[in-house]
């Protein structure tokens, strides 16, 4: 496969993790602006972790998943309290908080005649375990797609569940799903928990992929990207926000063929969406009505 | 509580299948073997078109500090404050005559901050990442890049 | 018995609820009558802990129900049917039955509670793959309350079931509220029309600024020369 295809294709599936991690709390009806601080989170915990402390990849990544968790859990305990654009700005607040102390955040080690490690805003070089353990880029990118196809399933799964359905009732009106005897503060919590692990995850990913990590890179912009393709793909759906990816970096970005101007034209698209179909392409009408064409399908009858 | 149990479920299959992909991925890797790795120094250029630059790529062994040649290279680059969103083809960059040296054109889509992907491949494989500000007329390397 | 003593709830720094006393017999129908803003929809917010009281006691049957959290009190026994959200409009309707019984684990008995719901209202059944959001409004006020019987509530407590809708589908509501009671439930009722109300309750209070101030029979209602006046007016004199 081509080199830039791979690339893109990694990328797509990195974002997608960080858009899914938006999504699922645009399910429980919150608009985070913050994801991008579990995904930073995640991205040094797994280079610390394999590039100074020398730990294998898939524990890194799980360790990335359970910190990024673990923070977005004890930010969440506090934020959650606050409602709507309140509950925004206060998870916007708290990302460029994160991103600022990762400029001030230096932890170098020598390693091997060099030093190695976070440096501030100059960044975190070296974060090389895929080139040490000869992992090919088409390995990389298998491994990205088995971890998002693992993720998808749980999404799946959760869907079915008593837990998903409860998320979507808070979505819709948490005063009345409290109403029906749901513990919505704990389940937002928990759902906050869950978004955190997934963008903590990619953000792992992102590191090895990439080698090189740095605050800029976790800047609000890649937060304003994730919540946007969740609205774009669909609230209906955990494709809804792997089809927002696809729509603007598989197709509007390597198509090139709006160049430099690409960001006026998903903004547009952003837009023109939000007021044509508000709740995204996927949305939950659409997927019932999907979902019934399966279900009224005839019985292969005698 | 169910749903604190299924959650507990999720995570261990997530967990499962990371440490899954691991052993298939470090069952390959020789341990303990120290890697030989690159290190880049990156000079561009403005050229007469606009945008284009023209990067002159200096590959040494980190460890001792030779040339290294005959690897094959291609260059990428990134915007870092839109990580993943303006990613520029990879275009090879061919020896030049000096040994560890090469050069590449980069057709970037807008002016700033640029993380250069040198991706090596041949005898070496490695990626080195170097920051590039490029502005109309002139690029600079960002030291430690 | 369901008895509220005393109970006080604010707004920041307005006093809601100033000290709200009443009783509620169980099997039977007692409905809240009171202008707008006496506080009305406060009190049932408090009740289903929504709002959490300043002070004062909620009890049911002996148990505290004060300070607890809604889960809480929805697995005492209590479930609301709130005023004007009524469903959840993106969910169906067969989902939005299943999320009234979102604390019983007995699968077989919702599914046959659900069958029960149908069979009470058929249009329901008729809808039962549509989305909530697409039903009418008289439509919606049943799946909420049916929704609301899901959880099988020793107490049923409803906030102007009446609002909104057209004067048939007012009278069909009332019919199944009567009807519920026949079968058992006990049932605590904000309406503001108090001529359906007279119909179907056995008792009544009235809410004025906070406070009660009247509690009675139906025909202690309709004597009552002030409610009389105010919440029966002209239209009473001239039926």
């Amino acid at each position: 496969m081509d080199d830039y295809l791979v690339g893109v294709l990694s990328n797509i599936g990195i974002v997608s993790f960080i858009a899914l991690s938006a999504w699922l709390l645009l399910l429980t009806g919150e608009i985070s602006f913050g994801q991008q601080a579990f995904f930073a989170i995640g991205a040094y915990a797994a280079g610390i972790a394999t590039a100074l402390w020398g730990w294998p990849l898939g524990a890194a990544l799980g360790w990335s998943a359970a910190i990024a968790g673990g923070a977005a859990v004890l930010v969440g305990v506090p934020t959650l309290r606050l409602h709507g654009l309140y509950f925004a700005i206060a998870t916007l607040g708290f990302a460029e908080m994160v991103r600022l102390l990762f400029e001030q955040f230096h932890y170098r080690v020598m390693i091997d005649g060099e030093l190695v490690g976070p440096n501030g805003s100059d960044g975190f070089r070296g974060i090389r375990y895929i080139f040490e353990n000869d992992v090919g880029s088409l390995q990389f990118l298998a491994l990205i797609y088995l971890l998002l196809a693992a993720a998808l399933a749980g999404f799946m799964l959760l869907e079915r569940s008593r837990l998903g359905v409860a998320f979507r009732m808070i979505g819709e009106d948490d005063t009345l799903a409290a109403l029906n005897g749901l513990a919505v503060a704990r389940l937002k919590i928990l759902a906050a928990g869950l978004a955190g692990a997934l963008a903590g995850l990619g953000g792992g990913l992102y590191a090895h992929l990439t080698t090189y990590v740095e605050p800029r890179v976790f800047d609000v912009m890649l937060g304003v990207h994730s919540l946007a393709y969740g609205l774009i793909g669909g609230l209906g759906t955990a494709l809804g926000p792997l089809l927002g990816v696809v729509i603007d970096i598989g197709l509007l970005e390597s198509v090139r063929a709006f160049a430099g101007y690409r960001m006026i034209v998903f903004g547009g698209l952003v837009a023109v969406l939000l007021i044509v179909r508000p709740r995204g392409l996927l949305d939950e009408a659409l997927v019932h009505r999907i979902g019934r064409l399966f279900v009224r399908a005839p019985p292969a009858g005698p | 509580m169910t749903a604190l149990r299924l959650a507990g479920a999720l995570a261990a299959a997530a967990a499962c299948l990371s440490a899954g992909a691991f052993a298939q991925v470090g069952a390959q890797a020789p341990q303990a073997q120290v890697k030989m790795r690159a290190k880049a120094d990156v000079a561009c250029r403005p050229t007469s078109t606009a945008l284009h630059y023209d990067c002159t790529i200096r590959l040494t062994n980190a460890r001792t500090g030779e040339p290294l040649g005959g690897v094959t290279l291609t260059v990428g680059a990134d915007m870092p404050s839109m990580p993943m969103m303006h990613s520029v083809r990879p275009v090879a960059a061919p020896p030049e005559p000096e040994s560890g040296s090469y050069r590449a054109r980069l057709a970037l889509e807008m002016h700033g901050d640029w993380a250069l992907q040198l991706n090596l491949s041949g005898p070496l494989r490695d990626r080195v990442v170097a920051i590039v500000r490029f502005e109309p007329g002139r690029a600079e390397s960002r030291p430690g890049g | 018995m369901f008895e509220v003593s005393d109970i006080v709830a604010t707004y920041g720094k307005i006093e809601a609820l100033k000290g709200v006393s009443l009783k509620v017999e169980s099997g039977k129908i007692t409905c809240l009558l009171g202008p707008n803003g006496a506080g009305k929809t406060t009190l049932m917010m408090t009740i289903a802990g929504i709002l959490q009281p300043r002070r004062g006691a909620i009890r049911l049957d002996g148990m505290d129900l004060a300070g607890l959290s809604p889960a809480r009190i929805v697995s005492r026994g209590v479930a609301l049917v709130p005023e004007n959200r009524l469903v959840f409009p993106q969910m169906s309707v067969r989902e939005n039955l299943l999320a009234g019984a979102y604390q019983r684990r007995d699968r077989a008995g919702i599914d046959s509670d659900i069958d029960r719901m149908y069979a009470r209202f058929p249009r329901l059944k008729e809808r039962r793959e549509q989305m909530a959001g697409t039903l009418s409004g008289g439509e919606q006020q049943m799946l909420a309350v049916a929704r609301a019987l899901m959880s099988r509530p020793r107490l049923l407590l409803m906030d102007e079931p009446s609002l909104g809708l057209a004067p048939l589908i007012v009278a069909e509501i009332f019919e199944i509220i009567a009807e519920l009671n026949r079968d058992g439930t006990t049932i605590f009722l904000v309406e503001q029309n108090a001529h359906m109300a007279l119909k179907v309750a056995h008792q009544f209070f009235l809410m004025e600024q906070g406070r009660i101030t009247f509690s009675g029979t139906p025909g202690q209602l309709a004597e009552d020369e002030v409610i009389q006046r105010a919440y029966l007016g002209s239209r009473r004199a001239a039926g």
